[in-house]
């Protein structure tokens, strides 16, 4: 053993500290270089990647690495931009990227976003919305509230469209509660719930933005169009008057006005119209019933009256018809009534069936098999 | 006399006197503490950390190099690729013959030289010639790799602080394999791999000195890399899984295919190799450039990824971005292109060349597996990284660190199963095509007699049981009367007598004795109170038979005992009887070594 070894490690320790010290600066001076590379390289490739040249934007963001090679937002910027090329062999390494980072950082809202895309990409539902659920309830460095309502957007649209309507909904609740006095959000919110076929829940955020904003045509129309689709004729009429007149392009909502106005005319259910009114209406729906079963076997080449042949669902219904004729008479009578339901019950029997047989009906036809529907929902 | 009281140096007041004892009753106190071992584990972390700073300069140059000389990456123009590696090839064949001889190849032999042959000295210039001249080549675009250069240059630089330091000549030796060690971990960025590597390729044997000493090193050379150049891994590791038992023959084939490929480059390495260092000269100023110009030409043609180190494109192939035929392509070339480089005699690693090639053949090798059997579960990510495993120990012969090495890089346990099978498969599937090993083709070329660490690890032990003989016939009993067993010994014709003492241990005593202490009327007394109270050493059936050569010379019979009951005698060994059985060995082995 040296015989002065604390006075050699003394000096070793001098001398590491002396190449500590050297070594810091050489790196120090190399990183800097590399980092200033680095940053042009990234621009290059977020220029790149907007103008939607992936292969360039990968390579760039690849460079950057190169030089700088801890940083995180290359890291995730190179992730996004894999994920966003459209290869299917490069979910696997943008995943990576993002694993690597996510273990970092665990609660980092933009990562676990990445990450939940990423899933979204791979229709993994249960990942992506385990990723979008961190996303929401993680850290944004700015914007949280947007940001969250944006991540929950993009789940309800991502579960919408893998057709998981439960998940779906719940999403679509707990947005509804945390958006803001936004008329340009409940809209968005409205039409994701159209879409999940919660029309309740649609006319309810249609009707939040024309509170906020009462000439919103888009609003009216979608609150009409909603109201029409849940079988509310009457709030459907004057949502979808207000959303005509507002745009007067606007056809679809013209020709669902004129649907509804004419199930409102049409409608023996009508609560406000008298026993004679009713009495019209149910007269003309089983003329009006007739004339269709007879259009509709005439289409299909089938003849009702003939004798000897297999019965069809038609001749059935032609039948039907013909043994209640009679009955019409009696409908004037206080004491029939259950009558009227009868008689329309062989009316909603043949439109519903000749819809099937020989397609979507048009005009009182059309009223009928809507008033038909929205009896059998309210029965069920 | 005022004038000399005046000159005089001011006496020291009696607080000045005590300030300076103390320092030297604590430098006593320590030096008291240092003895050479305590020093010894101290300077290990010293050479980590020396080392690990050399080596994030090294990592440093060869990144400068790289972009001074081949430009950034995703500008790398096409003339560059040809005329960069032949001209730095040139350059450094110059530095290599005129300035740094005896930096060529990779530097584990050199490193096991110095262990073994030249008392564990490294001149330090050889660490600052392979650092210029492995950061030129590898920077250059040479098919390469840093981690022998890190491994050489640590172990230089702790042999140069043996040899300034004047310790002792055995610990001297060691010094290179640490700072071998502590180079290696800082290269790799992974500590446990660079010690078993030492461990196993370069010392050889376990103790615990010199596991602590080369543990400290790499730890303290890894913690040094990682505070200047973070810890971010070599790869980014994709998910790897290992799901179904019966897909371990795929890996199985893996292994194959690995050894196979392992045996394709060792011996283009040893075909190659002495024949151009057999050619005249002057051509060995041309070799590194002309392997520059075809690494450079292979590059121009579509395959930039052999060039260097690789350790990107690994990390791509990791993640599946190259289809399986690519990957095949790219494995063959890079065999190609690091013969090439390594035998024109340019300074660099077989390291990472090793792993690109098993990285590359086992994506090629998984991807084509599942076009045949799509149930196959395991990713691509995880047939390449079971592939650098697979490289590693049928290339390096390291099977061991082979293993540790892809869990320690991929820090996954989940396919540690289909790594040691495939590891396994591949290392036998070597050995048996090309029986000596890379590292001791090297050295042997070389002209330099190194032991073969495999080939001592194979070797077979002879052991006590091997030259043990029978149980004798007749034992006698310490607490027996001399009359008693001088009257047992008179049906035996053997000479010497194993004595069983009370209440254990051997003794022994000649046919000579026992009757002339029968003649002297001691026939009343016990056997063991006659004789000398010093007892036989005993020996075990598994101990190495070297071990009973230390006692044969003094004794004439020694007593084999069970582990469990050092009563129960399994047998004896005599003189004759162990010195036959080496002679038989002798005989044996002539035959077989000419």
């Amino acid at each position: 053993m040296p015989r002065s070894a604390p006075v050699i490690l003394v000096l070793l320790t001098l001398a590491a500290a002396t190449g500590f010290a050297g070594v810091s600066h050489l790196v120090a001076r190399f990183t800097a270089n590399q980092q200033a590379r680095g940053r042009k390289l990234y621009q290059q490739g977020l220029d790149a990647g907007g103008a939607g040249r992936y292969d360039d934007a990968i390579s760039a963001f690849r460079a950057a690495l190169t030089c700088d090679p801890a940083n995180s937002q290359y890291q995730l910027s190179l992730a996004r931009a894999l994920r966003d090329s459209n290869d299917p062999r490069r979910l696997d390494e943008a995943e990576s990227y993002l694993i690597a980072l996510w273990q970092r950082t665990p609660q980092d809202a933009a990562i676990n976003l990445a990450l939940a895309r990423v899933a979204a990409h791979r229709a993994s539902i249960e990942d992506a919305t385990r990723y979008y659920h961190n996303a929401m309830y993680g850290v944004w460095n700015a914007n949280p509230d947007f940001n969250r309502n944006r991540a929950r957007i993009e789940l309800i649209q991502f579960l919408l469209k893998e057709r998981d309507s439960s998940l779906a909904e719940s999403e679509l609740m707990a947005l509804a509660a945390s958006l803001p006095h936004d008329p340009a959000d409940h809209l968005r919110a409205a039409q994701l719930f159209a879409q999940a076929r919660d029309n309740a829940g649609a006319l309810a955020q249609y009707e939040e933005v024309l509170r906020l904003d009462p000439r919103n045509a888009e609003a009216a129309a979608g609150a009409g169009a909603a109201a029409f689709r849940s079988g509310n004729y009457a709030t459907a009429v004057r949502y979808l008057r207000v959303a005509a007149n507002g745009d007067p392009q606007d056809a679809n909502s013209r020709e669902l006005l004129s649907e509804a106005e004419q199930v409102l005319r049409a409608s023996p259910f009508q609560s406000h119209i008298s026993d004679a009114e009713r009495n019209r209406r149910i007269t003309a729906a089983f003329a009006q019933a007739e004339q269709r079963l007879s259009a509709c076997a005439q289409q299909r080449g089938a003849d009702l009256e003939a004798e000897g042949s297999p019965e069809s669902p038609l001749a059935s219904l032609q039948s039907r018809w013909i043994a209640i004729k009679p009955e019409l008479a009696r409908l004037k009578s206080p004491a029939e009534t259950a009558l009227p339901d009868a008689i329309m019950d062989v009316v909603f029997q043949i439109e519903q069936q000749t819809a099937t047989s020989c397609g979507p009906p048009q005009g009182l036809d059309l009223a009928l098999l809507l008033i038909s529907q929205k009896r059998e929902a309210a029965s069920q | 006399m005022s004038e000399l009281a005046s000159n005089a140096a001011p006496r020291p007041s009696h607080s000045s006197v005590v300030r300076l004892h103390v320092p030297r009753r604590l430098f006593s106190t320590l030096e008291g503490m240092f003895n050479e071992d305590v020093f010894f584990l101290i300077l290990s972390v010293f050479i980590g950390i020396f080392s690990g700073l050399a080596v994030v300069c090294f990592r440093l140059a060869i990144d400068w190099m790289h972009l001074a000389l081949l430009g950034p990456l995703p500008e790398t123009h096409g003339w560059r690729l040809f005329a960069v590696p032949s001209l730095v090839g040139l350059l450094v064949a110059v530095l290599v013959i005129k300035v740094f001889p005896g930096i060529r190849g990779s530097g584990v032999n050199q490193t096991k030289a110095a262990l073994y042959i030249f008392n564990g000295y490294i001149p330090f210039r050889t660490a600052i010639g392979k650092f210029i001249c492995a950061a030129l080549a590898i920077g250059s675009g040479q098919s390469l790799g840093p981690e022998d250069p890190s491994l050489q240059i640590g172990a230089s630089i702790a042999s140069a602080l043996g040899r300034q330091l004047e310790i002792s000549r055995e610990k001297l030796r060691l010094m290179a394999p640490v700072g071998a060690a502590a180079g290696l971990a800082a290269a790799f960025n992974a500590p446990i791999s660079a010690v078993l590597f030492v461990i196993e390729e370069v010392i050889g044997r376990w103790s615990a000195g010199i596991l602590g000493s080369v543990v400290l090193s790499a730890v303290s050379s890894v913690v040094i890399v990682r505070w200047f150049l973070g810890s971010e891994p070599l790869f980014r590791i994709p998910v790897t899984t290992f799901k179904r038992p019966t897909e371990l023959l795929a890996y199985a084939v893996l292994g194959v295919a690995g050894g196979l490929a392992s045996v394709a480059f060792a011996k283009s390495i040893g075909y190659l190799r002495p024949r151009l260092k057999a050619l005249p000269g002057w051509t060995q100023y041309l070799q590194p450039a002309v392997a520059g110009l075809l690494v450079g030409l292979i590059a121009f043609l579509g395959a930039p990824q052999i060039m260097g180190a690789g350790y990107d494109s690994m990390d791509q192939a990791m993640h599946g971005q190259y289809a399986w035929k690519f990957l095949a392509i790219l494995a063959v070339l890079k065999i190609l292109s690091s013969t090439l480089s390594f035998v024109s005699g340019s300074p660099g690693g077989m390291f990472a060349p090793t792993l690109f090639i098993g990285a590359m053949l086992g994506g090629a090798v998984g991807d084509l597996e599942r076009i045949f059997f799509p149930h196959l579960t395991g990713s691509t990510g995880t047939y390449v990284l079971v592939g650098m495993g697979v490289l590693f120990a049928g290339f390096l012969r390291a099977p061991m660190t082979s293993v540790f090495m892809v869990l320690e890089v991929s820090g996954n346990y989940e396919i540690i199963v289909p790594v040691i099978v495939a590891n396994t498969v591949s290392y036998l599937v070597s050995r048996s095509l090309q029986t000596i090993p890379i590292f001791d083709l090297l050295t042997r070329q070389d002209g330099l007699i190194l032991p073969s660490l495999e080939e001592d690890r194979e070797e077979t032990i002879l052991r006590v049981e091997d030259a043990m003989l029978p149980v004798p016939a007749t034992i006698l009993s310490a607490q027996d009367y001399v009359d008693a067993n001088h009257h047992r010994i008179q049906d035996s014709t053997e000479p010497i007598f194993l004595v069983r003492m009370h209440p254990s241990g051997w003794n022994v005593i000649s046919r000579e004795q026992l009757e002339r202490l029968f003649r002297e009327g001691k026939g009343e007394h016990t056997l063991g109170s006659v004789l000398l109270s010093q007892f036989l050493p005993s020996l075990y059936p598994d101990l190495p038979l070297d071990t009973a050569l230390r006692y044969v010379n003094d004794y004439p019979l020694i007593p084999v005992v069970h582990r469990a009951d050092s009563r129960r005698l399994e047998g004896v060994v005599s003189r004759e009887s162990v010195f036959k059985k080496y002679g038989s060995r002798r005989a044996i082995e002539v035959p077989a070594s000419t």
